[in-house]
């Protein structure tokens, strides 16, 4: 699975980005996007944005799981009190997308609507919710301004690696 | 990771940033740690007037000296609105969807969080020409308190700082909102107990016309 | 007063004497200060820094006699590092509940450091990443100002200036603090 994970501000401007693949089921941590696809995930991930818009205000959930799809790419979204999004797009490698009966169809690397991978996704959101919100604490941190902290970054690859 | 050396911040990027080597950054404390802390009342009281003092000498009257401490508040309403959620146990960790929801999260969570209870009262503008007014009441706002205005001053309420910090709640949740502080203590009828609060201040809060219209449109339900 | 009184004196009004306020509102407070002030001249963080100093002597001049109350110690210290003790240990722990580690002090008795383990007023503070901010900032100058106020007013002429700080990278948080005199000697030192 490779994973690109993004922070979108309440102007829709990008706050924070990043790449990563699946540290699950002997994966090396490194997105497996082609080319083509990665310029695209901005895109992607941009275009779910009215969708959230109109998810958000039917339930109060931080956690609004799968909210859109785009051929094989998923995204998941997390509001946060800020109306700041945390989208990350899923993209199960493509030999493994056809859903299978083998132990594997469940789990994270391969599943993107599994709940196991959902509940994953879930723990994901929340440490790097806990990490965004230590860095808006900050007296210099105005709305809207991205998040350049390298310490964050590194929480943020570390749930990454620890939960996906 | 504990043990980086100084001067260089882990992981690529083009920060320039320098870190303490022992970690003591925020990213390394818990989020929690100070949600039950306490200071000196003193300590508050000392730097709020300061506050209010050198604001006081960059404005050219009252409303001025007023907008200025809200304008302060404001991005602290934003950044209590996120502490105050992350905080809340998972089964209640819900965005506000409507403006009673709303304002119950201002009057109880971030009033308690600051002030140690709830706000005294939340009532609604029984003025049918003005639906999008509400009003929290403080008998006894903690920044009046320990604050002396002087005596060209005697029309500023300090709690215009809270105003910004209620402002900053609601626009950050998806309400924006004009917030103004207003002294009723002192007022001839005003309740009638005036008498007994000198400092009662109510927060009259304004929502933009589209909270209303997305409020019809959505139920007012959650 | 020695040491270990001056801490249970400290311990002692803390818990007792005290009205006390959510940190987290002091913590915040302070930032938006320091961020307006930040704002207002344009990010020269020198000049940041004589404004937080100038704030912060206005609250000693006025905090030494809340100080004097609580602390019921009308008595003049026998020296300065007795005025240390009680800076540290009464002082800073009723104001900001933190008693903060003397050290470094000279031969002369006339200097001497302290360093800050727990600061409630940069709890949740990155400097900003400007290139400048952590060379010239002192997040907490506001302290120095309030140690130079307080002191004067107990006839004692201090300068105080922090050499390190935890917010731009150090190890440490560190503030220096000199006597240059003592105002008025001939006042006697008064027992009560």
């Amino acid at each position: 699975m490779s994973y690109y994970f993004a922070i979108i501000g309440t102007q829709d401007n990008p706050l924070f980005e990043y790449e990563f693949g699946t540290s699950k089921q002997g994966g090396d941590g490194q997105p497996r996007f082609n080319e083509q696809a990665r310029h695209m995930n901005q895109f992607v991930v941009h275009s779910s944005l009215d969708i959230v818009e109109e998810v958000q205000w039917t339930k109060g959930d931080m956690y609004l799981k799968v909210v859109d799809k785009f051929f094989n790419n998923y995204i998941s979204c997390f509001a946060t009190a800020g109306n700041v999004k945390f989208l990350l797009l899923h993209q199960p490698p493509a030999a493994t997308a056809a859903p299978s009966t083998s132990r594997s169809s469940t789990s994270i690397g391969a599943n993107p609507t599994s709940p196991q991978t959902e509940e994953a996704i879930k723990s994901f959101f929340n440490e790097v919710y806990e990490n965004y919100v230590k860095a808006i604490m900050s007296p210099f941190y105005k709305v809207n301004m991205e998040i350049r902290s390298p310490y964050f970054r590194q929480r943020v690859a570390a749930a990454g690696k620890k939960y996906l | 990771m504990a043990n980086l050396p100084t001067g260089k911040p882990p992981g690529k990027d083009q920060s320039g940033l320098r870190y303490p080597s022992n970690g003591k950054t925020i990213y390394h404390r818990p989020l929690n740690r100070t949600k039950t802390a306490e200071l000196s009342q003193a300590s508050f009281a000392y730097l709020f007037s300061e506050m209010i003092s050198y604001a006081q000498r960059r404005v050219t009257g009252i409303q001025d000296l007023e907008q200025r401490l809200n304008v302060q508040g404001h991005p602290l309403g934003l950044k209590l609105l996120d502490l105050l959620l992350i905080r809340e146990p998972p089964r209640t960790q819900t965005r506000p969807l409507n403006i009673i929801a709303l304002l119950h999260l201002i009057k109880i969570n971030l009033w308690t969080h600051l002030f140690g209870r709830q706000a005294d009262r939340l009532e609604k503008s029984s003025n049918p020409e003005t639906p999008d007014e509400y009003m929290i009441v403080d008998n006894e706002p903690l920044v009046n308190a320990y604050i002396s205005v002087p005596k060209e001053m005697s029309q500023l309420n300090c709690a215009a700082y809270v105003a910004g910090i209620i402002e900053g709640v609601c626009d950050g949740a998806g309400f924006p909102a004009r917030v103004t502080a207003h002294s009723v203590g002192l007022q001839e009828g005003g309740g009638g107990d005036g008498g007994m609060w000198p400092g009662k201040t109510v927060f009259l809060v304004k929502f933009e016309a589209a909270v209303l219209e997305r409020e019809a449109l959505i139920g007012g339900k959650g | 007063m020695a040491a270990n009184k001056a801490s249970r004196l400290g311990e002692e009004i803390w818990k007792t004497r005290i009205d006390k306020v959510n940190a987290e509102l002091v913590t915040l407070t302070y930032g938006t200060i320091v961020a307006q002030l930040c704002k207002d001249f344009d990010n020269d963080y020198v000049e940041v820094n004589k404004q937080l100093d100038k704030m912060g002597y206005n609250i000693g001049l006025r905090l030494i006699e809340d100080y004097l109350a609580k602390s019921n110690s009308m008595r003049r210290c026998a020296n300065f590092r007795e005025t240390a003790e009680m800076i540290a240990k009464v002082g800073f722990k009723i104001f900001l509940n933190i008693t903060p580690v003397i050290t470094n002090w000279t031969t002369d008795s006339k200097q001497f450091s302290l360093v800050f383990e727990e600061n409630p007023l940069a709890d949740f503070v990155e400097l900003p990443d400007d290139g400048r901010a952590q060379d010239e900032l002192w997040y907490s100058n506001i302290f120095c100002g309030i140690l130079r106020g307080a002191l004067e007013m107990v006839q004692m002429q201090v300068e105080a200036h922090f050499i390190c700080d935890v917010l731009r990278g150090n190890d440490t948080t560190e503030m220096r603090v000199s006597l240059i005199r003592y105002i008025d000697d001939e006042m006697p030192p008064e027992d009560d």
